[in-house]
């Protein structure tokens, strides 16, 4: 695996934690969490090598 | 607090059904194999990576079927799923290693050249996964592909892609397209190195014969067609010339451009003494203007809109009720390929390609294209290759 891919996912893995804890830390608005949620979707799916 | 948490869960919740739900079947198509029976032709598999061992646990790495006859003589090789969203390329190939059995000369079979790609799709055109070609044991279920590797295997694509050697400026895509990456090396981006197992292939076997097995839009002008290079273009003039006297369908050379570089039918006569051809048939599942992506298409090729159109004579191929079915599709590539064949042995009778048992187009038409197949359950274990 090149290392740009190595890179790339491990910046996903990074951006999919911010975004697990800015779930689990929001406390108002529903909106957000549902925002949240889908933004993670394509990095899971990358992460583990789905899509 | 615990309305909080139930609300979290409950979307965490339904978030993970999603993904389930979309990506399991995605993870199952990139995993699933398709079980090839070898027919009593072939007599050795190998893997491209012993040719380009840049491919070495890749996913882009494949079978390569080689059938070697009972005399020497000429070498030819045929390419299916240079595009894997062009079955016709995969079957017709799969038709030979099941069924060919040389008695002159050799042939190397690549069922699925970009393996990667068979093992991707297009979610976007609402591609299916699969689709079954119905035979007389049940169905031989393939994976449909996309026409690209897939991201997962070969990633980041450039701005633009540089062709290796040529450099001529070509689209990001195609960096992923083995069809624009010919003639490849053995260090580069992943599908130079698959393009490259071939070429070395044909210039340590040293092969006369090149065929890379297409589908082509009915409203994309090259179509239905040869496509050869200068130094091809008698044989492939002559094969269809003869496929049209005597099996009586259309299939005209189109020349190969010498100034559109990374293309099968141009790099492999440049870059060796081997003979290229491409076939393209038409397959009206890959036209934009269609109704859905469906099974159905792929396997009758009707559809009302490309009618409309062929009665504006807006195709670049005869289109009527019947569609364009897979086993014209097929069966034409059979004819072709064996033409190909007979007309090289005739002007290379020092180099003979001779090869019985494969079925012609009017045979394909008649019997389907999966009266070729055997069914893989009832097969010797040890006559299975999965790919």
């Amino acid at each position: 695996m090149p290392l740009v891919m190595i890179a790339y996912y491990a910046i996903a893995a990074f951006l999919l934690g911010l975004l697990g804890w800015n779930f689990v830390r929001e406390k108002k608005s529903p909106d957000n969490l549902i925002l949240y949620l889908l933004v993670m979707v394509p990095l899971i799916l990358r992460l583990l090598r789905v899509k | 607090m615990k309305r909080e948490g139930l609300v979290k869960s409950l979307l965490g919740a339904a978030t993970l059904g999603l993904l389930l739900w979309g990506g399991l079947p995605l993870y199952r198509h990139r995993h699933c194999d398709i079980a090839v029976v070898k027919g009593p032709g072939v007599t050795a598999v190998e893997r491209l990576s012993a040719y380009s061992p840049g491919l070495r646990n890749t996913v882009a790495d494949t079978s390569v079927f080689v059938l070697e006859g009972r005399e020497p003589g000429g070498k030819a090789i045929l390419l299916g799923d240079s595009h894997a969203n062009e079955p016709e390329g995969l079957l017709a190939s799969l038709i030979f290693i099941e069924n060919a059995v040389v008695e002159k000369g050799t042939l190397y079979v690549i069922p699925f050249f970009n393996n990667s790609a068979s093992r991707n799709t297009r979610p976007g055109d609402g591609y299916p996964l699969y689709f079954d070609v119905p035979t007389a044991w049940g169905a031989l279920r393939v994976r449909m592909g996309n026409r690209d590797a897939s991201p997962l295997d070969q990633w980041p694509d450039p701005d633009v892609y540089v062709h290796f050697p040529d450099r001529q400026l070509l689209s990001f895509i195609d960096v992923r397209n083995v069809n624009r990456t010919w003639p490849g090396r053995p260090n580069g981006p992943l599908m130079e190195r698959v393009t490259y197992g071939a070429m070395e292939i044909m210039r340590r076997e040293k092969v006369d014969v090149a065929v890379d097995i297409h589908g082509a839009e009915t409203m994309f002008p090259v179509t239905n067609c040869i496509v050869a290079p200068e130094k091809s273009v008698r044989i492939a003039t002559l094969a269809a010339l003869t496929v049209k006297a005597t099996e009586g369908f259309e299939n005209h050379v189109e020349p190969s451009p010498a100034g559109f570089r990374g293309l099968s039918h141009r790099e492999i006569g440049d870059a060796s003494d081997t003979l290229p051809f491409l076939l393209e048939a038409p397959i009206p599942f890959l036209d934009q203007p269609t109704g859905p992506k469906t099974t159905k298409l792929i396997l009758d090729g009707k559809d009302p809109f490309l009618l409309s159109l062929a009665k504006r004579k807006k195709l670049f191929v005869p289109y009527d009720e019947s569609g364009w079915p897979l086993e014209k599709r097929v069966g034409q590539h059979c004819s072709v390929i064996l033409e190909i064949l007979r007309q090289y042995s005739k002007r290379n009778p020092d180099k003979p390609i001779v090869v019985r048992g494969v079925p012609r187009y009017a045979e394909v038409l008649k019997n389907g294209v999966g009266y070729y197949f055997s069914d893989p359950k009832k097969a010797d274990a040890k006559s299975i290759v999965d790919n």
